[in-house]
C-alpha cells in the first residue's frame, strides 16, 4: 500500500518478546484511554481530571487499593482457570459457575459447622478454615470436571456446557440464600449468612491470605507449562489432538483434567472473595456481578496469551479500572456506564493490538523515478 | 482474455527471466519456459529446487524480483490468486484446501462469483456434473469431503478450478497421495483436457515414471536454475534424475540378507472398524520376524491405516489378538507398546506425526517425556532433550538452522528424516512404517529407505506399509498385497512379479496352488 511517498507493507513475525509485547500493550491501553477521553470531553469533563480521579481512586487511595487489588486477585483466579483449558484448546466460559460452587461448598462446611454469625462454631477454627477451603476447591472442579467429562467422552461442546452451568450454579446460590433458603443471613436482606468472626482467615499484611497465594499460583503454572511433562502434554493436546493421540496423551483424560484443574481454581476464587476478603465473609446480595466479574478472566488470558504471570499486570488494570471507573461516575456525576465504556473500548483495542503480535509494519521510502 | 479463442499448439503461458531472492538463496535465477495450450509442461525438481517459489509467482502468492509473464502473449502482472483467477489460470494445492465438513458441491461453488449469496443448487449442480462426465470425474457430488478418499477430493481441487473457468492448470504433485489405480484415473482425466485444448502444468519432486507417462515436455530445475528442457520422448528416468540430483541415482535398492530371527509380532485374526463404523479389516493373520521387513502393498483404503492404527494401539479391535514377543498386547495402550520396544512412523507426518508450532527438541519430546531418563518428578530434562535433539539433527543431516525452529519450518522430506530419527532413535525391535516415502523426493526416499535397511541389519522387525510397488518389491522379504481389508496372498518377494502384485492388489486372491 502506498501512503505519501512510503510504501507499507505488512511481515509476518516470527517471535515476539517481551518486551515488543509490553510496548504493543501498553500503546494499546494508550489509545483506548485516549478514545475514552473523547467521551470524557462530551460529558463536558476534563479527561486528564476524569483519569486521574480514576487511577488516583483504583491504584492510591486507602479505600480503593485494598478493593482494587482484591477484585485483581479475583480476576487473576479466573484467568488462571481459563487459560488451563486454554492451552488444551478449550475455553472455559464456566469460571462463574465455578467460583458460585466454591462459594456453596464453603459455606456449606461453615454452616455444617456451625460457623454462622454468632453462633460458636463446634470445631477448631484452623479445621474449619482448612475444610472450608478444600470444599471451594472441590466444589468448583466437581462442577467443573462437568464439562471436562463431556468433552472427553462425547465431544459435546464445551462452550454450551459452561454457560448453562453458569445458569444452573446462580440460581442454586439465589435458593440457598434467600427466603428461606439454607444459607439465609439473619437480616433477611436476601443475602448470605455472616461467618462467626473465629473463623474468618488469617490476613497477611492486612491482605486476604489468598493474594500470595494467587501469585504464587500463577508463578506455578507458569512453571507447569513451561517445565513439566503435565504441561507438555496439554500444550501438545491443544495444539494438535491427533499428534497427541499419536505420542500417548489420552483425548478422554486431557480434557477432564484441564477443567477440573481450572474449576478449582475459579472454586478458589469464590472462596477468595466471599470467604478470605476481609469485611465480606459472605455470599453477599450482589453476588452476580462477581460472576460477571469473572469474564474479564477471558479476556486476560486471551490478551496475555495464555500466560499465567503476564496476565498480572493485566488483571491488576482491570481490577482497578472496575472499581475506579465506578467511583468515578458517581463522584463526577458521569452518566451511567462510562466504567463500562472504558473497559469495553480498552478490551477491543487490547485485543485489535495483538495484530502486531503476529504482524509487523513496514515502511520504505519509495525513490522518486527520474 | 480466457474466452479468446485458442488453438491447440499456442503459446498461453510464458515466463521470461523469472527471478527471486530471499536472503541467503536465490529461489529462482533467470527462469524461462513456454506453455501450450493442449500440452502437459511437467516441471521436475527436489524440494528446495524452486519449484514452489516459481509456482507462488504464476498463481500471485509471490512478486518476482525480476521477470515477466506473459499470458496469451500480453504481458501480465499477478497481484494476487484472484487475479491469476481472472487469467484462467487454476491451482491445485497438494495440501488440500476443502473444508470436510461440507459437500462436494458446496466445496466446489465456495467463493465462486456466480453462485452468487442464494447459489442455484440445482443449476450448479447440473453443470458441475457436466464437468464431471467430460473429464471423467466419477464423483458423488452431495457426499461430503472428510468421506472421500484422497484422489477424490484432488479431483474436486480440480473441478473447482475447473468450474471457476481455468484454461491453465497448475498441479501441485498431482500423484503423490495417490494410489496407482488413482493415478491411473487422474492420467486419463488429465488426457482428456489436454484433448479439450487445456494447458497442464504438474509440478513433481518425485514419481520420475509419471512425469514420462504424462507429459509432453519438461523442464527441470536444480537449485533455482533450469537444467534441462526437453521433450519427454526424448527424456528417460536416468537422465531426468541426473538432471534433477546432479549426480547419478541408484533405483534398484541392493536386496539386504539377513538371518530371519525369531517372531517378533504376531497377528491373529485380527478386525476392526474404521472412522465411519464398517469393517474395515477382515480377520488378518500374519507374523514378522526379526530381521525381516514385512511389506503390505495396497491401494489407499483398504484397510491397510486401519491395521497400521490398531497395531500402534491406537484404535480398537474388534476381534482377534496381536502379540509381541509372545506376550499378548491386544489390551496394551500405546504407550505401552512405545515402552516394549514398538516403534511407529504415521503416515500423516504433518498432523499425527509432529506437531508444527512445537520446537523441534519439543517434537523429539513426543515420543521420550514418558521416558524416566526424560524426566524426573514430572519435570522435563530439557538439556537432555535438546543434546539428543541435536545429535539427531546431525546424524540424520535434517537441514534447519538449529533445534529450536520449529516443525512447521521443516520440508516434507526433513519433517519426514526427523520423524524417523526420533522412533529409531529409541532401537525399537519392532517398527510399523506406514507409507514413509509419500511424498518425498528422490534424495529423501533413498535415505529414508537405507535407514529402513540399516534397522533390519540390526534385526528389528518390520512391517512397510506402501503404495508404491517398486518400494515394496525392493525392501521387503515378504509381501502381503491387501484389498478391502483382507491379504490376497501372503508369499516371499523372489516369487512374485510386480504383476502378481498388481493384481492381488486389484482384489484376485493368491492362486491356492503355486
Amino acid at each position: 500500500m502506498r501512503l505519501g511517498g512510503y510504501e507499507v507493507k505488512l511481515d509476518k513475525k516470527v517471535r515476539v518478546t517481551g518486551l515488543e509485547a509490553t510496548t504493543i500493550s501498553l500503546l494499546a491501553i494508550l489509545i483506548g484511554l485516549a478514545l475514552v477521553g473523547l467521551i470524557f470531553l462530551k460529558a463536558g469533563v476534563n479527561p486528564l481530571t476524569g483519569y486521574r480521579a480514576i487511577f488516583s481512586y483504583a491504584f492510591v487511595n486507602a479505600f480503593g487499593l485494598p478493593l482494587t487489588i482484591n477484585r485483581s486477585v479475583f480476576i487473576l483466579l479466573c484467568t488462571c482457570a481459563f487459560i488451563i483449558p486454554m492451552k488444551a484448546g478449550l475455553w472455559n466460559i464456566g469460571m462463574a459457575g465455578q467460583l458460585y460452587a466454591g462459594a456453596l461448598g464453603a459455606f456449606g462446611v461453615a454452616l455444617a459447622f456451625g460457623a454462622k454469625g454468632s453462633q460458636t462454631p463446634t470445631q477448631a477454627p484452623a479445621v474449619i478454615i482448612g475444610l472450608m477451603m478444600l470444599a471451594a476447591l472441590v466444589g468448583g472442579a466437581l462442577i467443573g470436571a462437568i464439562p471436562g467429562f463431556l468433552k472427553g467422552r462425547f465431544n459435546t461442546n464445551e462452550i454450551v456446557v459452561t454457560m448453562m452451568l453458569n445458569s444452573i450454579a446462580f440460581w442454586l446460590i439465589a435458593y440457598m440464600i434467600k427466603e428461606g433458603g439454607p444459607f439465609m443471613g439473619g437480616g433477611g436482606e436476601g443475602e448470605g449468612f455472616k461467618l462467626s468472626q473465629s473463623i474468618f482467615p488469617p490476613t497477611v499484611l492486612g491482605g486476604a491470605f489468598t493474594i500470595p497465594l494467587a501469585l504464587g499460583l500463577a508463578a506455578l503454572l507458569y512453571f507447569m507449562f513451561a517445565k513439566t511433562t503435565l504441561g507438555y502434554q496439554i500444550k501438545a493436546f491443544g495444539l494438535s489432538p491427533s499428534a497427541a493421540k499419536y505420542a500417548g496423551i489420552s483425548p478422554h483424560n486431557v480434557p477432564l483434567l484441564v477443567f477440573i484443574l481450572g474449576g478449582l481454581i475459579a472454586g478458589l476464587a469464590g472462596y477468595h472473595y466471599f470467604s478470605a476478603v476481609p469485611g465480606v465473609y459472605k455470599i453477599p446480595l450482589n453476588y452476580g456481578d462477581f460472576g460477571d466479574l469473572s469474564f474479564y478472566g477471558i479476556i486476560c488470558g486471551l490478551i496475555s496469551q495464555s500466560n499465567p504471570l503476564a496476565a498480572i499486570p493485566f488483571a491488576l488494570l482491570f481490577g482497578g479500572l472496575t472499581n475506579g471507573g465506578r467511583f468515578v461516575q458517581g463522584q463526577l456525576q458521569l452518566g451511567y456506564g462510562i466504567d463500562y465504556a472504558l473497559l469495553g473500548v480498552l478490551m477491543i483495542t487490547l485485543v485489535a493490538f495483538q495484530f502486531f503480535y503476529r504482524n509487523t509494519l513496514v515502511w520504505k521510502k519509495i525513490e522518486r523515478e527520474s | 482474455m480466457p474466452n479468446q479463442p485458442v488453438k491447440r499448439g499456442d503459446i498461453v503461458l510464458e515466463a521470461r527471466g523469472i527471478t527471486k531472492r530471499f536472503p541467503g538463496v536465490v529461489a529462482n535465477d533467470h527462469i524461462d519456459f513456454e506453455i501450450r495450450a493442449g500440452e502437459i509442461h511437467a516441471i521436475l525438481g527436489e524440494n528446495g529446487a524452486g519449484k514452489t517459489t516459481l509456482m507462488k509467482i504464476l498463481f500471485g502468492l509471490l512478486q518476482p524480483d525480476e521477470g515477466e509473464v506473459y499470458v496469451h502473449g500480453q504481458q501480465v502482472t499477478i497481484h494476487s490468486p484472484l487475479d491469476s483467477i481472472h487469467l484462467g489460470i487454476g491451482m491445485v494445492h497438494q495440501n488440500r484446501k476443502l473444508i470436510p465438513a461440507h459437500s462436494v458441491i458446496e466445496n466446489i461453488i465456495l467463493g465462486h462469483p456466480k453462485a452468487g449469496s442464494v447459489p442455484d443448487m440445482r443449476r450448479t449442480r447440473d453443470e458441475i456434473a457436466e464437468i464431471c462426465e467430460r473429464y471423467g470425474f466419477n464423483i458423488d457430488l452431495k457426499a461430503k469431503v472428510w468421506q472421500l478418499s484422497e484422489g477424490e477430493k484432488q479431483a474436486v481441487e480440480i473441478l473447482k478450478t475447473l468450474y471457476r473457468g481455468a484454461r491453465i492448470l497448475i498441479l501441485d504433485e498431482p500423484t503423490s497421495a495417490l494410489s496407482p489405480p488413482e493415478t491411473e484415473k487422474l492420467l486419463e482425466s488429465i488426457r482428456m483436457m489436454t484433448g479439450d485444448d487445456l494447458a497442464l502444468v504438474p509440478f513433481i519432486t518425485h514419481k520420475l515414471p509419471i512425469v514420462l507417462a504424462i507429459s509432453d515436455r519438461v523442464t527441470v530445475l536444480r537449485r533455482g536454475n533450469v537444467t534441462a528442457r526437453l521433450r519427454t520422448a526424448d527424456a528417460t528416468e536416468n537422465s531426468l534424475a541426473k538432471e534433477m540430483v546432479g549426480r547419478e541415482v541408484i533405483f534398484r535398492l541392493e536386496h539386504v540378507e539377513v538371518e530371519k530371527g525369531k517372531p517378533i509380532l504376531e497377528v491373529e485374526d485380527l478386525s476392526a472398524l474404521n472412522d465411519k463404523g464398517q469393517l474395515a479389516l477382515k480377520g488378518i493373520s500374519f507374523t514378522v520376524h526379526e530381521g525381516e521387513i514385512f511389506g503390505i502393498a495396497g491401494v489407499s483404503g483398504n484397510g491397510q491405516q486401519v491395521l497400521a492404527e490398531v497395531l500402534a494401539g491406537l484404535r480398537k479391535a474388534e476381534a482377534g489378538r496381536v502379540s509381541m514377543d509372545g506376550v499378548d498386547i491386544s489390551r496394551f495402550d500405546n504407550l505401552e507398546r512405545w515402552k516394549k520396544g514398538m516403534g511407529y512412523i504415521p503416515s500423516d507426518r504433518n498432523n499425527v506425526g509432529s506437531i508444527g508450532a512445537y520446537s523441534l527438541v519439543e517434537n523429539v519430546l513426543m515420543n521420550y517425556y514418558f521416558d524416566s531418563a526424560f524426566s524426573s518428578w514430572g519435570i522435563v530434562d530439557s538439556q537432555k532433550t535438546r543434546k539428543l535433539t541435536e545429535e539427531l539433527i546431525a546424524e540424520y543431516d535434517i537441514a534447519t538452522p538449529g533445534p529450536d525452529t520449529t516443525a512447521r519450518s521443516l520440508s516434507g522430506g526433513n519433517l519426514q528424516k526427523l520423524i524417523l530419527a526420533r522412533v529409531l532413535s529409541r532401537m525399537p525391535r519392532l517398527i510399523i512404517a506406514n507409507l514413509p516415502t509419500q511424498g518425498l523426493d528422490v534424495g529423501a526416499t533413498e535415505f529414508v529407505q537405507n535407514k529402513l535397511l540399516e534397522a533390519k541389519r540390526q534385526q528389528a522387525a518390520i512391517l512397510l506399509i506402501s503404495e508404491d510397488l517398486e518400494e515394496v518389491l525392493s525392501l521387503s522379504d515378504r509381501v502381503a498385497p491387501i484389498y478391502e481389508g483382507e491379504f490376497m496372498g501372503n508369499l516371499p518377494v523372489k516369487d512374485v512379479s510386480i504383476e502378481d502384485i498388481g493384481a492381488m492388489m486389484a482384489g484376485l486372491k493368491q492362486k491356492v496352488a503355486q
